[in-house]
């Protein structure tokens, strides 16, 4: 294969890989806002709480306590991670969010999130500490070639999980009962409520639903990030411009905006510099939003989810 | 008669025990010592292990009459290793605490913002953590560094990978702040003047976690002998296991060699594992060190915090600070102006980190004890007599 090819198929794959990581942790963000129509400003810390339930998880409880070999201790920590993200999200939202919302305030609960965020980031930094954990995977150290293409098992399994995630999430959303029921909340409460369609129910899973992705985000980030305390707001902000890019609260669109992110991020490095990443990404959102507002799928609210 | 003379042996008598229960009044002062530093945010980690370090020297100090019979009050406040929050605080505790001096801040970009301030309060600033060269080249007064800048760094690293390690093409990567930069220039005007050939300047944001596209990039270059690196710890792990996936450097099983600067701390091996073998750099400190000054330091420090627990260069540098001051206390000053007197004439004075002397500019200038290691298979450091 010329090297160019080589080079060309190299950054391709690393981007798609770099995309499918950027996916898993703007899904969160995009279900929550296609449904009840609010930014989480704190999804950035479930996914560092991800990312610490799963090194504990992996690398106390199951390899040491249960004595599971180290692949199985870390599969079995992406569970870990997801309950850990469920059961905050769960709490917090009984807790917080829909006290709030209740009263009817739809900027109370906006702010609710970055206070939230402030919270879980400097009781993780009491928790945790500030010095950079060392999270590595198995799956980190295995490397496979294919000719002059390599990649890390580990990235193999980012894809393949993040696949999962989204197929799954598409199947739950269009063929179950609950995932039409929140389609119908996100297209008009009012008359889901009428349908008899719990709308505090449903908004509660909804939270749930994304912290649980964030918690897997995190378990699948933690070997790729510097593990510390701030690690999740290392990656929000792409996730950000990716989910607005996409067409905020559209799933299809944030998948496109994300692989496209990952790539452009991996032949802005290849061809005008790492420094310059964060000035293309976002020369990109300005870019959609003056030319194409409603993001890369063009906004039709009963779609969205 | 009597009773006049009574009245004046009284007033005699009152009058000397007035002024010796005032002599040590005036001669005990509690001496401020105003910290910056980061404790919250991803460089936090500078902040808890400068706390250990500066905790440990004032127990040392305080515990028994303190230095010529004054003790030392230290208020540590978080400058989050950015210029305009460091600003603002450095701004509050003049005005609120008024320090005999200032120790801080880490990162070069927050030094910088803080060095005129102080500059202009006439306090001290004392600094064990920045590279960034403008620091001591600005013509302050009141500023001191007991940190290798970047040229002290740079230049023996350029010049040991031209002649020591043969290496004649490097790729540079650094962070891209003004302590990565002035790193990776200092290293590349030593290595061009010697003959090498600098292939790529790779910088990178402290946001980026996924190295894989840069160690793409650099393998396509061809071979590439050194790979100077410039960045905090966490992501330094992250690049090299990178680099050693793409096989690039010796760690996974390619040809180059990766060198870096005092920026690593003790442990960094451990936590890149077998991707950090054949990586060379400085250090300064350094915990196998039998100096009697290092060997009393980690046995103080491990009574302290653990017998399990290694200091790492932030721990010493912090300490080190402290002793400077005691130093400086201990020849007598007692306020703002008679510390940065001192300080400007202290010479010799063996620390954890090294022999302190300042020059004129306010930075030390005694190499002596930052020598170069390279991580063995087994992840434990060879000295290099280099």
């Amino acid at each position: 294969m010329p090297d160019i090819l080589a080079l060309v198929l190299q950054q391709t794959l690393n981007g798609v890989y770099l995309g499918c990581l950027y996916v898993l942790v703007a899904l969160g963000l995009t279900l929550i806002y296609g449904v009840m129509n609010q930014i989480n400003f704190a999804h950035a810390d479930f996914v560092t709480i991800g990312a610490f339930t799963a090194f504990f998880s992996a690398s106390r409880l199951a390899t040491h306590v249960l004595g599971l070999p180290d692949a199985t201790a870390y599969l079995l920590s992406i569970f870990f991670a997801m309950g850990a993200g469920a059961l905050l999200g769960y709490l917090i939202n009984a807790a917080v969010f829909a006290p709030l919302r209740d009263r009817g305030d739809e900027l109370r609960p906006l702010i609710a999130t970055i206070g939230v965020s402030v919270l879980l980031e400097n009781g993780q930094l009491a928790l945790f500490g500030p010095i950079p954990y060392s999270f590595d995977s198995p799956f980190t150290q295995h490397t496979l070639r294919l000719g002059k293409i390599f990649f890390s098992a580990q990235s193999l399994l980012v894809v393949v999980v993040a696949a999962l995630a989204i197929g799954g999430l598409h199947a739950f959303m269009r063929h179950t009962y609950l995932g039409k029921a929140l389609r119908a909340v996100s297209q008009d409460r009012e008359t889901a409520g009428l349908m008899g369609i719990n709308e505090r129910y449903l908004i509660g899973l909804t939270i749930v639903i994304a912290s649980a992705l964030a918690g897997l985000a995190g378990a699948l980030l933690g070997p790729v990030i510097v593990l510390t305390p701030f690690a999740g707001s290392s990656v929000i902000v792409k996730a950000f411009a990716i989910v607005i890019i996409g067409g905020f609260g559209n799933m299809e669109g944030t998948i496109i905006a994300g692989i496209l992110v990952g790539i452009i991020e991996a032949f802005t490095v290849q061809y005008l510099g790492s420094g310059l990443i964060d000035l293309v990404v976002f020369v990109l959102l300005l870019a959609m939003l003056a030319v194409r507002p409603t993001g890369l799928i063009a906004e039709r609210r009963e779609e969205n989810v | 008669m009597i009773s006049r003379r009574l009245v004046e042996g009284i007033a005699l008598f009152a009058a000397i025990g007035c002024a010796l229960a005032s002599a040590p009044a005036l001669a005990q002062k509690t001496i401020k010592i105003g910290v910056l530093i980061p404790v919250s945010g991803p460089a936090s980690y500078f902040g808890v292990q400068g706390k250990e370090g500066m905790d440990l020297a004032l127990d040392q100090i305080n515990r028994g009459s303190g230095v010529n019979g004054n003790h030392f009050e230290v208020k540590i406040e978080d400058s989050a290793c950015s210029p305009l929050q460091a600003t603002n605080t450095a701004k509050r505790m003049l005005e609120q605490f008024k320090p005999d001096v200032v120790i801080g801040e880490e990162c070069s970009d927050a030094s910088l913002a803080i060095a005129p301030i102080f500059e202009q309060a006439h306090v001290p600033m004392l600094n064990a953590g920045s590279a960034t060269n403008q620091l001591t080249e600005s013509g302050y007064k009141y500023v001191f560094r007991i940190f290798p800048n970047a040229k002290q760094q740079g230049i023996p690293l350029g010049r040991n990978a031209y002649t020591k390690l043969g290496a004649r093409t490097a790729v540079l990567l650094y962070e891209k702040t003004n302590a990565g930069v002035d790193n990776a220039d200092g290293f590349a005007k030593e290595f061009e003047a010697a003959g090498g050939k600098i292939l790529a300047r790779i910088d990178f944001g402290r946001d980026v976690n996924d190295f894989t596209p840069i160690a793409t990039r650099i393998a396509a270059l061809g071979k590439v002998d050194v790979l100077p690196t410039f960045g905090l710890e966490g992501q330094q792990v992250r690049l090299s296991q990178a680099l050693a996936q793409a096989q690039v450097v010796k760690g996974g099983g390619g040809s180059g060699i990766q060198m870096g600067s005092i920026w690593l701390p003790w442990g960094y091996d451990a936590k890149a594992g077998q991707a950090s073998v054949g990586y060379v750099r400085i250090v300064q400190f350094d915990p196998t060190e039998k100096r009697k000054v290092v060997t009393d330091f980690i046995a103080a420090f491990r009574a302290r915090y653990g017998a399990d627990k290694t200091p790492t260069h932030i721990n010493a540098h912090a300490y080190d600070t402290i002793q400077l001051v005691a130093e400086a206390v201990r020849q007598g000053a007692t306020d703002a102006e008679s510390i940065r007197d001192r300080f400007s004439r202290i010479k010799d004075l063996e620390l954890t980190t090294g022999k302190i002397t300042f020059d004129a500019s306010g930075q030390t200038v005694d190499p002596s004890v930052i020598h170069f290691v390279e991580t063995q298979p087994d992840l434990s450091w060879k000295s290099l007599p280099w």
